[in-house]
């Protein structure tokens, strides 16, 4: 079996890399996909928290990068999904405690056995960076409608693109379509324009996702979340099916906003 | 004797750090030129008494007896010294001259321009992207924020402009910045720098052009 590693990654913190990382990878493993998660933030992991298995871990990615432990014995199964795993990052350790060859062996390993590898890059473009995109096919840039995280985007992706990385996919978070109608944030057109990469999802703000964080369970569980759904057109949008992806939410069609139309087009 | 129409036989500028500029006409005899500097230095009331000058010979031959006429004749009579020999145009006559002087003609052979040709990116430069070309530089995509593209001449950007751009960055005035849409947060001609207007949006029907005029960057719409 070869699997295919995924970077998830932004450039800019707090965007949602670990929100997308813990959704999609609950998403494709509900699907009955094998798929392992990669916490590569070595220092600041939360991975594990999102997905509440805090309290599980034992052996982490440097012991199996310094051999102390074997592959398996770091790997932490889900709580409710049998073909889920995590492996944490090391909490007490800094980034250069892994060399980016030592994690493109892993996920080389880890291909073999599993479907998908997604690993969560930390904010940044230093080390940490380097690493997690070191065993990566594939990478798919998290970006809310922020001028400043577009801008740490586009640079990433012009990082990866000198790693002649080829299959790079852009997810826009947090937006917000009544702001986007009244003009006061960026429109998913303007973004895709500025990045020029392939979009392959949008997830709008929601109040859910804080929530579905702090209790440990990835919101895609949620089954009349519109989020969730998001989260499962991405996933089979990975896998290679068209799903188009909803620009405008219907609503808000009344006299007047026709009316404006009008006025503006003639 | 012309000088009616306008056609001065030595034409003397001031220069903002006190010399001045003595540029004598190609075409006009040179008996004309002296007996021009005579009825100058009469009518000057020593004006010109130990300031110092520039002797620019334009496109007029190099000829050693009329420097040293004229140089003598400041000197002596005007309590000047020439403190610059500029030959504009004519470089020719100076070589005939010193080859001349040495008796063993000389040949000169132009320093050839190194990469005179443009320097093509082929792809979109991202934020981080650094550009320098030393002479024009063509970019086939777009100039995202925060990617910085510096050219010795012209920057042409087949796409759309919203990074730093920077032309004529040795100081060619002349140099121009043509995108599809000109849209930075700064543009930058020789030693120029202009910021667009708040609230700027304009959709350009085909292309835009910024270039100098009137010591101001102007971004005109086509």
């Amino acid at each position: 079996m070869a699997g295919t590693t995924i970077v998830i990654t932004s450039g800019k913190g707090g965007v949602g890399k670990t929100t997308s990382v813990a959704n999609l990878g609950t998403a494709l493993a509900l699907r009955g996909r094998s798929v392992v998660l990669i916490d590569a933030d070595i220092g600041l992991r939360n991975l594990d928290v999102v997905m509440g298995l805090e309290n599980r871990i034992v052996y982490n990615l440097v012991d199996i990068i310094e051999g102390r432990c074997r592959l398996e014995q770091a790997m932490i199964r889900d709580r409710k999904l049998n073909t889920l795993f995590l492996i944490p990052a090391a909490q007490t350790r800094e980034k250069d405690a892994v060399h980016p060859e030592q994690m493109k062996e892993l996920c080389e390993k880890l291909e073999q056995n599993f479907d998908y590898i997604l690993v969560d890059c930390p904010a940044g473009i230093e080390r940490g960076f380097r690493n997690a995109v070191a065993g990566a096919q594939k990478a798919i840039i998290v970006t809310t409608p922020e001028v400043s995280a577009i801008r740490d985007a586009d640079r990433v992706i012009g990082l990866l693109e000198a790693e002649l990385m080829k299959d790079i996919n852009l997810i826009i978070n947090r937006l917000n379509h009544k702001m986007v109608k009244r003009g006061d944030m960026m429109s998913t057109e303007d973004i895709c324009s500025l990045l020029a990469v392939p979009l392959i999802g949008v997830i709008p703000e929601s109040e859910e996702v804080v929530i579905s964080t702090n209790r440990g369970i990835p919101l895609v569980h949620d089954k009349r979340s519109d989020i969730a759904n998001a989260f499962k057109r991405i996933a089979s949008r990975l896998e290679g099916e068209e799903i188009p992806i909803p620009t405008e939410i219907p609503g808000d069609s009344g006299i007047l906003s026709k009316f404006k139309k009008l006025i503006w087009s003639s | 004797m012309d000088n009616s129409k306008g056609v001065v036989p030595v034409q003397i500028r001031a220069q903002r750090d006190g010399q001045f500029i003595f540029i004598l006409d190609p075409s006009m005899p040179f008996q004309m030129i002296l007996r021009y500097l005579e009825k100058k230095r009469k009518t000057s009331n020593n004006f010109f008494k130990s300031a110092k000058i520039i002797l620019d010979l334009g496109s007029r031959p190099f000829r050693i007896d009329e420097v040293t006429a004229i140089r003598d004749m400041l000197r002596r009579q005007w309590g000047v010294k020439i403190v610059e020999l500029r030959l504009g145009h004519s470089l020719d006559s100076f070589f005939e001259w010193a080859s001349k002087q040495i008796d063993i003609p000389i040949k000169q052979i132009p320093v050839a321009e190194f990469s005179m040709e443009p320097v093509v990116i082929r792809h979109t430069c991202r934020s981080g992207t650094r550009i320098e070309a030393p002479v024009d530089c063509i970019i086939l995509g777009d100039v995202n924020p925060g990617a910085e593209v510096i050219a010795g001449r012209d920057i042409i950007v087949f796409g759309v402009l919203r990074g730093i751009a920077h032309a004529g960055a040795m100081g060619n005035r002349e140099a121009k910045i043509w995108a599809l849409s000109i849209e930075p947060n700064q543009i930058r001609i020789a030693d120029l720098v202009a910021m667009p207007p708040q609230d700027d949006k304009h959709q350009p029907k085909r292309y835009e052009v910024a270039q100098i005029r009137d010591d101001q960057i102007q971004v005109l719409t086509f």
